[in-house]
């Protein structure tokens, strides 16, 4: 039966799947290490730590998001019922 | 004729029915202590590392309890929804439309931080923040239903129509969860775990991340209540004051 839907190719580029600051890293030395580029240079520091962060930054920006709404809502309710002049 | 002096009287608002301030207060204190812990137990518990991992295995604690999340609070939502076609209690529409709007944004953090971490663990070099993983894909997907809810609402003018009609959508847009989120990825090939091929969570998680991952569970559902229960006493409030007087009328 042919499957529904196909899981997209992703572009093999083995050699950066380990990084140089990779602590784990079991293979050989003649795997050639690409040097990380752009955001990955950050990114991968560190044993990917980074990458930790930034999820937890994601959540905390959402977090924001729904107090800023909440404060919205509570400041429409205090304008109609404030005194008149 | 003496005029008598204008005396500003505020309309007066019911509290919420069912509000319990002490219980309120309780839950939280010790989600916002719980969440605080997490947090320091998320980053400092040393956890075994793994290649291509390496640290973004703690990503677990805060990843998978935002879809926790999502999803107890659509069946909140789904809750209300269903209380509401049964009993026209104006508060179990805005208790579903509020379950559903907090719980939108959890699925849509779930979502993000999903890419994130797929950026920089699995597609590494390739570049691709979105690459229509079938797991991915789906979870997009539940995301619009639960949007089309929202377009639903705003689209109609009567309260009562609205909540009705809300109200039935939110049981068909509930119903598709489990077969978007659980049982069509299951059958398909993904990166993601759980997936057809993919071990699921109890194979590949040691023992000690469950430490910090349960209670993450816990006390993200807890946040979400509270904020979940701000937001359905500033709704009921600012109803009872925008219709005031047509209040029982509209209703």
């Amino acid at each position: 039966m042919e499957p529904l839907m196909y899981i997209q190719a992703v572009p093999a580029d083995t050699t950066t799947a380990s990084t140089p600051y990779d602590s784990v890293w079991a293979g050989t030395e003649e795997v050639p290490v690409k040097e990380p580029v752009g955001l990955e240079r950050v990114m991968l520091q560190q044993d990917k730590i980074y990458v930790v962060l930034g999820v937890v930054l994601l959540i905390w920006i959402g977090l924001a998001y729904l107090l800023l709404r909440n404060d919205r809502r509570l400041k429409r309710l205090e304008e109609q019922l404030q005194a008149p002049d | 004729m003496s005029m008598e002096p204008q005396v500003f009287a505020p309309p007066k608002t019911k509290p919420l029915p069912g509000f319990q301030p002490k219980r309120y207060t309780l839950v939280r204190n010790v989600v916002l202590g719980g969440l605080t812990g997490v947090l320091l137990g998320g980053f400092l518990l040393d956890i075994p590392r793994i290649n291509i991992l390496e640290h973004t295995a703690r990503n677990l604690y805060f990843h998978v309890p935002m879809w926790f999340t999502m999803m107890a609070a659509f069946a909140v939502s789904a809750y209300h929804g269903a209380g509401y076609l049964r009993t026209s209690d104006p508060v179990r529409d805005l208790r579903s439309a509020e379950a559903a709007r907090v719980g939108l944004v959890f699925g849509v953090l779930g979502l993000v931080t999903g890419m994130l971490w797929a950026r920089f663990t699995w597609y590494v070099g390739t570049g691709l923040w979105w690459n229509f993983d079938p797991k991915q894909t789906l979870a997009a997907i539940s995301l619009l239903i639960y949007g089309a809810y929202f377009a639903l609402r705003s689209s109609l003018e009567d309260p009562r129509k609205r909540a009705r009609l809300a109200s039935v959508y939110n049981l068909f847009a509930a119903s598709t969860v489990p077969f978007l989120l659980y049982i069509i990825p299951r059958q398909l090939e993904s990166l993601h775990p759980g997936a057809d091929g993919n071990p699921a969570f109890s194979d590949i998680t040691h023992p000690t991340m469950r430490f910090i991952l349960y209670p993450a569970f816990i006390f993200f559902i807890g946040l979400f209540w509270v904020i979940y229960t701000q937001r359905v006493r500033l709704a009921w409030t600012q109803r009872q004051l925008d219709e005031d007087e047509a209040w029982e009328e509209t209703w």
